[in-house]
């Protein structure tokens, strides 16, 4: 988890990422950082997401499960 | 599926582009988007320039340009031509055929084959494919295979997801018969049910045009889109890329007995620089042997892309030299195809512009 965090903040130019950051808040969460993250899951994770998958995403914790239940399927 | 072939080369290619060059800074103030968000988005994706036709230029009317500009400087005589193979998805008609068309205007022989094929950013690869087989035919000496969109006219310019990316291109590749005797190898996949993922909606029999889908609809995110437009679902594309292609390219030198790093470089379809890197990361291939500094110079010209890669990175060395390549394109369809070859002893590999006052027919 705090492998991911720190990759998802690298990805969003910030300093760090807490579990309970909500990722649409931000301004530079875009299609460019989503596509930047879901090129790191491919990388990283082997999951493979797509922008739509995207939608029922808040926080960061949520991808997270997200990542380990598409990791278990 | 796979396909080999003997005894064929491609002995000259030349890309023609508009001279008319846009500026994806430019172009991305006319959009309520961060410019910090476009410079980023220059930065990773590699947008910056790109070339498109003026309004009215049609794809026969640059594959006329650049065929007239070769038999001009007699690398390439009319009569030699037993096949037209014309590749886009932007046709001048309905019907006739583009690749009619071309041979109308410059009154080409009647004892000829001219074929139009419905396929976009795998297109030279497909082209290739076909060009071989009707090679395998007696009568058949010489192929042209034309790659060539006008993608731009048929885009929303109020869609920020695809506006600023494409570019217009046509290009020309020769091929015929040769004392070649290392094998040609391809391989191609197709999948009809993901389809959707890239396409435009209205305009054939299914939902032809009309007001309805010539209205701009809001799309989300401030984008317009009408169903007039091409559409593309941009992250559903890259998973296809970065779970098709690697596969697809391991199972191509397995069938040939080939091993990566015997080969010089990887030409692949150019949708952006990061879809390369992230594909050249994934084959675990150093990015000095993938090039992807097309759509940072032209846009994504769709088939024309590989052409223009190899143009832009290899032309003295396939002129004067050889070097053993494998190619790639990826796109609508959903189609996949590779192939590998040696490239070299061309009589041609250029780039020309087509310029911003040409006449076109009305």
């Amino acid at each position: 988890m705090n492998e991911f965090l720190k990759k998802l903040a690298e990805i969003l130019e910030l300093p760090e990422m807490k579990e309970s950051d909500q990722l649409k808040d931000f301004p530079q969460w875009d299609s460019l950082s989503v596509l930047s993250v879901i090129a790191m899951l491919d990388a990283n994770y082997g999951v493979n997401l797509r922008a739509a998958d995207f939608a029922t995403v808040n926080s960061a914790s949520d991808l997270w499960k997200m990542v380990q239940a598409r990791q278990r399927s | 599926m796979n396909f080999k072939f003997t005894g064929k080369r491609i002995s000259g290619v030349q890309a023609v582009v508009p001279a008319n060059e846009r500026s994806f800074l430019e172009e991305m103030k006319n959009f309520d988007f961060p410019e910090a968000r476009s410079l980023k988005l220059k930065e990773v994706m590699g947008y910056d320039k790109r070339r498109l036709v003026q309004p009215g230029v049609c794809v026969s009317d640059l594959a006329v340009f650049g065929l007239q500009n070769l038999f001009e400087r007699g690398l390439l005589p009319p009569n030699d031509i037993d096949a037209l193979i014309v590749c886009t998805q932007t046709p001048d008609y309905l019907l006739p055929p583009t690749s009619s068309v071309i041979q109308g205007r410059l009154k080409l022989k009647q004892d000829m084959f001219c074929l139009d094929i419905n396929q976009a950013c795998a297109g030279f690869v497909v082209g290739l494919i076909e060009a071989f087989m009707l090679l395998e035919q007696e009568s058949v000496r010489k192929v042209v295979l034309i790659n060539a969109d006008v993608l731009s006219r048929l885009t929303s310019k109020k869609d920020r997801n695809i506006y600023p990316l494409v570019g217009d291109a046509a290009s020309i590749a020769v091929i015929e018969r040769a004392a070649e005797d290392e094998p040609i190898f391809a391989s191609l996949k197709m999948d009809g049910s993901r389809g959707e993922a890239l396409m435009i909606p209205a305009g054939g029999m299914r939902l032809p045009h009309s007001a309805e889908t010539a209205r701009l609809e809001d799309v989300g995110d401030h984008n317009l889109r009408a169903k007039d437009h091409l559409y593309m679902d941009g992250s559903a594309i890259f998973n296809f890329v970065q779970t098709a292609v690697p596969p697809l390219i391991e199972g191509i030198l397995e069938a040939a007995g080939v091993s990566r790093d015997s080969l010089d470089y990887f030409l692949c379809h150019q949708p952006n620089r990061f879809m390369l890197q992230k594909l050249a990361d994934k084959m675990k291939v150093p990015y000095s042997k993938m090039p992807n500094n097309v759509v940072e110079r032209f846009g994504n010209n769709s088939g024309a892309t590989i052409p223009v890669a190899l143009i832009s990175n290899l032309a003295e060395r396939v002129k004067t030299g050889h070097c053993r390549v494998c190619l790639a394109g990826f796109g609508a369809g959903l189609t996949w195809a590779a192939m590998l070859l040696r490239l070299g002893r061309m009589d041609f590999c250029e780039l020309i512009d087509y310029p911003d006052n040409q006449a076109v027919p009305v």
